[in-house]
């Protein structure tokens, strides 16, 4: 029997499951191995028997929580595509405020009607089989995450950080051109998409396993920037980590 | 060796005669890339940059891709392999002489025990129009090293001289290339003097050198497995890699294999992999021979200054400081940690 399959959306932009529709030629080949039950983003149809559930988005309220702990007990297995609910990601950016003032900016005179919580990654409420941080999903990695699982193989990820990928593509350094770069303390597999493409990395991937996360604040410092500065640059996607406090 | 002269202007139609005849499937060259310099296809000769002082990525790439497909297989009942190795015969134009060094060393590593096909195929199919470096990058040691002046290794070797270059003939298919597509004449004593002081004056450019004879490194290392200097200079390395990837004379690389979502069929490739990196040296049952960044800073400088000349007799590390260059915590260069080594001893 092919196992199943379903999506679920908590606090994001959908950005992902979008990503994932993306597919086109990819979904065809992959409908013919899984049956999708779950997917909001793509069908009406609902159901609660699944194999596998695909989260996006962080929690971020008390309902996401009992939510979430549903979902864990259901799933064999759980993974968590994109920064939101593998990292808590941008999400994470308000838990530098008080939540009162959160709701506030963000309904106004409404804002009573509402809850919220600090966000946090899904890993922060259960346990995660495996994280496929990337800001949106990175749709290969999520089709190798899939393949690895069907062949009862270990799911790899790079170990290594961002500047990899960056030097195989031989695009010259960000620092050399008077910016600053997440990516010696950021996980490689996205081929440094950012960096290729003229910007700087914001570390959206997460950090590796072993990050000299010293040695990157002192770089950071040495190109111009102030603790203040080096924060703010590590919150826009590892706000919920050790590093952003 | 046999030397001419080409003038400047014959020079730029040399390479648009061969771009324009398609003298070999792929013509590239060193060209302004993204602030810096790095091989890449010619389409006129108005690209090519011959005074350039490093590439971002050693020419190594054309022999050695990044990441290249070595089979392809099928699964299911009847389960079948199929090499893929394939080359276009290239024309590489701007090569320096220490990547013309690291070259050699590349050629040794990948022939002396198991000849690989992938490798051999993509470079016997190779021409290589070196020239020599006349204003070298801030970081780099040739001199040190015997590796700022080759005199073969080449098909041809240039050296502005001014108006004009002096090009040294290296082989039977260099010489063929000048008669067919270029206007040259033989060169006289007087430009064969000025390549000389040409030479002579970017060996005095350089910045960095050895404080010891290139040929006391491997003792000194030897000597040197418990010295602090390692602990203590890579206590700020971010195993990031960088001085790993873009250097000429690292060789390593790691398989994989990608399977189709048809499961039914898939390739493996390999792709550059390198010593710094935290997980090079974790085997299946996952120790790890090298579990922290001294011991990798440790392995990396016992390669480019020990291993590889005592199995090869080639120099490990041609000193063309592109690791230097590339290293944001400021620790890579092979010449900095031998002289402090050399002080400590
Ligand atoms: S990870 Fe990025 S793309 Fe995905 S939901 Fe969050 S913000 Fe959107
Ligand atoms: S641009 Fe960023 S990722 Fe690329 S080498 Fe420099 S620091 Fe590393
Ligand atoms: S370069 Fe950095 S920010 Fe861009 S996709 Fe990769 S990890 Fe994310
Ligand atoms: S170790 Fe550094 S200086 Fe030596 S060849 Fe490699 S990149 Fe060049
Ligand atoms: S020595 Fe420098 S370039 Fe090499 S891995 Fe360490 S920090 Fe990166």
């Amino acid at each position: 029997m092919k196992p199943k399959i379903a999506f679920f959306d908590f606090t994001g932009c959908e950005g992902c499951q979008l990503e994932v529709l993306n597919f086109e030629t990819e979904l065809v080949d992959l409908l013919n191995l899984v049956d999708i039950v779950n997917f909001r983003e793509a069908m009406t149809e609902r159901s609660d028997d699944y194999d596998i559930a695909f989260i996006d988005g962080a929690i971020s309220t008390e309902s996401d929580i009992a939510r979430i702990k549903a979902i864990r007990d259901q799933a064999k297995i759980l993974v968590t595509i994109g920064s939101c609910s593998s990292l808590g990601g941008v999400n994470c950016l308000k838990n530098f405020y008080p939540m009162k003032e959160v709701l506030k900016i963000v309904y106004g005179k409404d804002a009573k009607y509402y809850n919220t919580i600090p966000a946090r990654p899904v890993s922060a409420v259960v346990p995660v089989d495996y994280s496929l941080p990337q800001c949106p999903v990175n749709r290969f990695e999520f089709i190798n995450l899939t393949k690895a699982l069907l062949l009862g193989k270990k799911p790899e990820r790079p170990n290594y950080p961002v500047c990899v990928e960056c030097k195989l593509a031989e695009n010259g350094c960000v620092f050399d051109k008077g910016g600053t770069c997440l990516g010696p303390v950021t996980r490689a597999g996205c081929g440094a998409i950012c960096i290729t493409n003229g910007r700087h990395c914001w570390g959206c991937r997460g950090l590796v396993d072993e990050p000299n996360i010293n040695s990157e604040k002192e770089i950071l410092k040495e190109h111009g920037l102030t603790v203040e500065d080096m924060l703010k640059k590590f919150r826009i996607y590892d706000g919920w980590l050790e590093v952003s406090k | 060796m046999q030397n001419k002269i080409i003038s400047k202007q014959d020079l730029v139609s040399f390479v648009n005669n061969l771009i324009k005849e398609k003298a070999a499937e792929e013509i590239v060259g060193v060209k302004a890339s993204d602030g810096k310099y790095a091989f890449g296809e010619l389409a006129n000769a108005s690209e090519l940059c011959l005074d350039y002082d490093v590439t971002l990525l050693p020419p190594k790439k054309y022999f050695l891709p990044q990441k290249e497909t070595v089979l392809k297989f099928k699964l299911g009942a009847k389960p079948s392999v199929e090499p893929v190795a394939d080359a276009k015969s290239i024309i590489i134009i701007g090569v320096h002489p220490y990547d013309i060094k690291a070259i050699e060393l590349c050629d040794a590593v990948y022939t002396s025990t198991n000849p690989d096909p992938n490798y051999l195929l993509k470079r016997n199919k190779a021409t290589i129009i070196g020239v020599d470096c006349l204003n070298p990058n801030p970081k780099a040691f040739c001199p040190s090293l015997g590796t700022a002046i080759v005199e073969s290794g080449f098909d041809l070797m240039l050296t502005d001289i001014g108006d004009s270059y002096v090009v040294a003939v290296g082989t039977g298919n260099g010489d063929k290339l000048l008669n067919k597509y270029a206007k040259t004449k033989a060169a006289t004593d007087s430009e064969l003097a000025q390549r000389d002081n040409q030479r002579r004056q970017a060996l005095g450019k350089y910045k960095v050198s050895l404080n010891m004879p290139s040929s006391e490194v491997p003792g000194l290392l030897e000597a040197s497995w418990d010295s602090p200097v390692f602990k203590e200079k890579s206590e700020t390395c971010l195993s990031c890699g960088s001085c790993v990837m873009v250097c000429p004379t690292c060789v390593c690389f790691d398989v994989q294999d990608d399977i189709a979502l048809t499961l039914d069929k898939g390739e493996r490739y390999r792709q550059w992999d390198a010593c710094m990196l935290v997980d090079f040296a974790k085997v299946a049952t996952g120790e790890n021979f090298r579990d922290d960044k001294e011991k990798r800073f440790r392995h990396r400088m016992y390669r480019k200054g020990m291993y590889l000349i005592t199995r090869y007799e080639k120099p490990g590390c041609v000193g063309c400081g592109r690791c230097a260059l590339a290293c944001l915590a400021q620790i890579a260069s092979p010449a900095e940690t031998f002289n402090l080594l050399k002080e400590a001893s």
